[in-house]
């Protein structure tokens, strides 16, 4: 059968450019590795020329690649698999590149990408390191171009190819009967997923892998060392991508992290899920890195370490992705990857042996020629401390990686694991303390000098810092009033002790650049770096120990006499619900629905909320602000359901975000009925269309007699039965409240039989409760809104670091290539 | 011995005490009708949303109170109430998995895991699914005119 419309010499080109990608990286890594071992120099060029060539074919095939599958997305040509899955033609443009990363596959070629790029600055500035070094890198790029060759060897498929048609992937399904398959069924693709419409989706994932692939060059370097027989002089080269992979590794965690606060519904920005511990932990292992090749740099100690810790954090980013994307977390993440099927899974598994094989089996064979120093560290000297601090991260990471592999541990011991009732607080609870420490090291080793330190100098040094510290995190603690005490004093404790850490570690390593480096900023990257750290560790613990839950619902009032049924202390609730036009109390604002909105070409519904925030002694409006909250709306199985981004106000010092969890669409609705007054007290009873309104009961209380009201000053709450002509019975309780001379209204609604009630007036022991029968059903959404204090400090201090890091790294590459010229 | 290594050990014995404090937070993953046998225990619960039955939601009356029945594959069944919103695209799920406890016959959730089609759209069954259905729905329309 000849197929209309369709578009084949495109895939066909790609997919040319797929194997030829792979096989330039196999004949790169060969022809590396025989200049690497070669011992005559001119053969050894010649190899090195050869490899060079290759490896340049394969960064122009990967282009190559990259470029037809963005044809093919750009002109929907749905032919095609990977444009019907992941794209559609009312996708905005600039969302084209997100339908790369939302792929298998795409993700495979980003990273690939990235490989070359970076291998290419290895061949302009190795030198000497360039054939081992490439001949690593050139070898991961083997196998990642076998994950979208989609070839047969023998009988095993390697890898999915992101050029293969509809129609070969599903030749049963009957559409593919027809010639003209694409113009009448096949119009339009599956569009991308709606949590990644959002621009941190456009730039989180291509930082984030550019930092996945960096753990790749210092990796590639411990192993050429260890190949190459110079035990200690691959650290120099090394340092600076290693400080490039921890700077930009953080970065794109962080983005991460900036992602689900501007865009899930999470309500935080780090939730322990899973796939954010899956790429914290290469982070952690890779600092733990950096800092004992520091040691070895300066003293000669921890070399044995740096071969262990360098080389597993590539470890861990090749885990972190079989972790994520073979499905074998399963049911713990709400991030859901599925798994390729067991092809991707073994093939990870080969990668993953292969790449821990190569340098297991180098240690062990030179075991005994790697140099290391007999005489032990001193107390007093800053290498012992770092090598503490890095055992720390590395400990963590263990921690983290051992509890988020539990679904993969079920699954190869047939257990049934799970983490408990509070996975956030199983984290935090260590980590807080963690962090702590960590800060704290790095407050007192910044003034420790290698070898050895003279107890007079460091203890005048340090001396101020100290104190300062110590009198600001007590007064933040104090007049910031933290005062969580969701999980008892223990944690309570921490969190104040790890906030003076945080503290302590911005002013000690700020106090540094100026008392020891005399303001050098140049040299100061190692202590930037650290107040970033401190400025986050500070951020975080503020913003979550502060954060606030606007939307509590406040129903919770011990009254004596009434019964409350909804409300519990230790479980609050969290959804509140605005009718259309009421304005409805939420902590210190009043929140008004005031609308919603759609607009054309756009899959989402826009929410209009006014937030007013009054003075209360002046009676005058202090502040009005709206919040856009919006919503896709997705139409399936079980009707049109929301998928929600939060709309959000920020500050310098708090951000307020709000998302809709419930909606009912208005559609047809026109609500023209109005309050009908009605003067009553306890035991009148009231007609209404269907029935008729017994007032049971009116209970008033007020702060002079009743201490049990936290909330409000004084309250009337009044209990109804409504009885409706068929027999049956419905309660209700319209609330009225003052606070700081403020009136606020709580109503309540009956909806089986639409009515509304609220308590307008009172006087005494009598009401004015207003009756609406509603001829339509009720306007509403339901909502979580949340506060965050002090979270820019967190941003700030992410920008910090790594801008220390960066820093750290720009000055090591000049040095080294001042050292090489004054050696030539 | 090295102090570097007291460190070590000492490190080694911290972690190891916190993992195991951490082993009796471990809670389990149990089918509806083992977890009705664990009254009160906090346990992971993989089910499906029971469609033959009602879920009751009304945010104007409550809207933190979502009940609804769960069926799990060994054909457990049990009422559920979670004392949160509706999930997004609850009706959509696959798959849920229910975090919490089973009091008498009731589960009382506190989180809740959706696994959504639309997440899914790198499963050729759901993929297959839908081609079919486009092109059942296409021709159904092309035989009306």
């Amino acid at each position: 059968m000849r197929y209309e419309g369709e578009h084949l010499l495109i895939g066909q080109i790609g997919h040319f450019f797929a194997i030829l990608s792979f096989v330039a990286s196999l004949v790169a890594t060969l022809a590396y590795f025989k200049s690497a071992q070669v011992k005559i120099e001119s053969e050894s060029l010649s190899w090195k020329k050869m490899a060079r060539t290759a490896f340049i074919l394969e960064v122009f095939s990967v282009l190559a690649i990259f470029a037809t599958l963005y044809l093919i997305i750009y002109n929907h040509y749905f032919e095609y698999k990977y444009a019907h899955q992941h794209s559609n033609r009312s996708l905005d443009m600039k969302y084209l590149l997100s339908c790369f990363w939302e792929g298998q596959e795409g993700s495979f070629m980003l990273w690939s990408f990235w490989h070359c790029v970076l291998g290419l600055f290895v061949i302009r500035s190795a030198r000497e390191w360039e054939a081992p070094v490439m001949a690593m890198i050139s070898l991961a790029q083997v196998f990642l171009a076998t994950y979208i060759a989609g070839i047969y060897f023998f009988d095993v498929k390697l890898g999915t190819s992101p050029f293969v048609l509809m129609r070969n992937e599903f030749p049963d399904a009957p559409v593919f009967g027809d010639p003209q398959y694409l113009f009448k069924y096949i119009t339009d693709g599956n569009g991308l997923n709606k949590l990644l419409q959002n621009y941190w989706m456009v730039i989180h994932p291509p930082v984030l892998f550019l930092g996945f692939a960096s753990c790749l060059i210092p990796f590639s370097f411990a192993v050429a060392g260890l190949w190459k027989k110079d035990y200690s002089g691959w650290v120099k080269p090394a340092l600076p991508w290693a400080l490039f992979s921890g700077g930009i590794l953080g970065l794109g965690i962080m983005m991460g992290a900036a992602w689900a606060y501007e865009s899930l519904t999470f309500g935080g920005y780090w939730a322990w899920d899973p796939v954010e511990n899956a790429s914290m932990v290469p982070w952690l292992v890779m600092v733990a890195g950096i800092h004992t090749m520091l040691i070895s740099k300066h003293t000669g100690h921890s070399l044995k370490a740096s071969f262990f810790f360098i080389p597993l954090s590539f470890l861990l980013v090749l885990y972190s992705t079989f972790l994520t994307r073979t499905g074998v977390l399963g049911d713990t993440s709400v991030h859901s990857f599925t798994g390729e099927g067991n092809s991707l899974y073994w093939h990870l598994i080969v990668m993953m042996l292969a790449f821990a094989g190569i340098p297991l089996v180098l240690y062990f064979k030179n075991n005994k020629a790697i140099p290391f120093i007999k005489k032990e560290e001193s107390m007093s000297s800053r290498e012992f401390w770092m090598f503490v601090g890095s055992l720390l991260f590395f400990i963590s990471s263990l921690y983290i990686i051992v509890l988020t592999s539990l679904p993969f541990i079920n699954k190869l011991l047939g257990t049934k694991w799970a983490l408990g009732a509070d996975t956030e607080y199983v984290y935090n609870r260590v980590m807080v303390l963690v962090a702590a420490v960590i800060g704290l090291l790095t407050a007192v080793t910044q003034y420790l000098k290698y070898k050895d330190t003279p107890r007079k100098y460091w203890m005048g040094k340090i001396m101020w810092p100290t104190l300062i510290a110590l009198v600001a995190s007590l007064l933040t603690g104090f007049f910031g009033n933290i005062s969580y005490d969701k999980y008892g004093a223990g944690y309570l404790a921490a969190i104040h002790f790890a906030l003076f850490a945080g503290i302590y570690t911005v002013l000690a390593n700020g106090a540094y650049i100026f008392s020891v480096l005399k303001g050098n900023m140049k040299a100061a990257g190692a202590s930037i770096s650290h107040v970033g750290f401190g400025l986050m560790l500070a951020g975080i613990l503020i913003s979550s120990s502060k954060k606030e839950l606007l939307s509590l619902n406040q129903t919770g009032i011990a009254v004596p006499g009434l019964k409350d049924v909804k409300g519990k202390d230790e479980n609050p609730l969290e959804n509140v619900t605005l009718i259309h036009a009421v304005p409805t109390p939420m902590g210190k604002y009043t929140v008004t629905y005031e609308g919603d909105s759609t607009v054309d070409k756009d899959e989402r519904v826009y929410f209009k909320l006014r937030f007013e925030q009054r003075d209360t002694s002046a009676n005058e409006v202090k502040e009005v602000f709206y919040v856009y909250p919006n919503a896709f709306l997705i139409k399936g199985d079980g009707g049109t359901q929301l998928s929600s981004n939060p709309g959000s106000r920020h500050y310098v010092a708090r951000d307020v975000f709000v998302y809709i969890t419930s909606w009912l669409n208005p559609e047809n609705i026109k609500d023209t009925s109005t309050f009908r007054s009605n003067w009553v007290k306890k035991g009148d009873t009231v007609f209404y269309s269907n029935g008729f309104i017994t007032v049971n009961n009116i209970i008033t209380a007020n702060k002079n007699d009743n201490k049990d009201l936290p909330v409000v000053d004084s309250v009337w709450l009044s209990e109804l039965t409504v009885h409706a002509k068929d027999g049956r019975q419905f309660t209700a309780q319209p609330s009225y409240f003052i606070k700081n001379n403020q009136a606020s209204v709580k109503v309540d609604t009956v909806m089986a039989q639409n009515l509304v009630f609220r308590i307008d007036k009172v006087q005494g022991g009598r009401i004015d409760l207003g009756i609406k029968e509603s001829d339509a059903v009720m306007r509403y959404i339901t909502l979580k809104a949340y506060q965050f204090p002090w979270i820019n400090v967190l941003w700030l201090g992410t920008i910090v670091m790594v801008a220390g890091f960066l820093l750290s790294m720009y000055r090591r590459v000049k040095a080294n290539i001042a050292s090489r010229s004054n050696s030539l | 011995m090295k102090k570097i290594h007291i460190i070590m050990l000492v490190a080694i014995a911290a972690a190891i005490a916190v993992l195991f404090t951490m082993m009796q937070d471990l809670t389990t993953y149990d089918s509806i009708e083992s977890a009705r046998s664990k009254q009160g225990k906090f346990v992971h619960v993989i089910a499906k949303l029971d469609k033959t039955k009602p879920v009751e939601y009304d945010p104007i009356k409550d809207p933190n109170h979502l009940v609804f029945y769960a069926v799990d594959s060994l054909g457990g069944q049990a009422k559920v109430v979670y004392r949160n919103s509706k999930p997004q695209e609850f009706e959509h799920s696959e798959r849920i998995v229910l975090k919490g406890k089973m009091q008498g016959d009731v589960f009382e959730c506190k989180e809740i895991l959706l696994k959504c089609p639309s997440k899914y759209k790198d499963d050729p069954n759901q993929q297959l699914k839908k081609l079919d259905e486009s092109g059942a729905t296409t021709a159904a329309e092309e035989k009306k005119y």
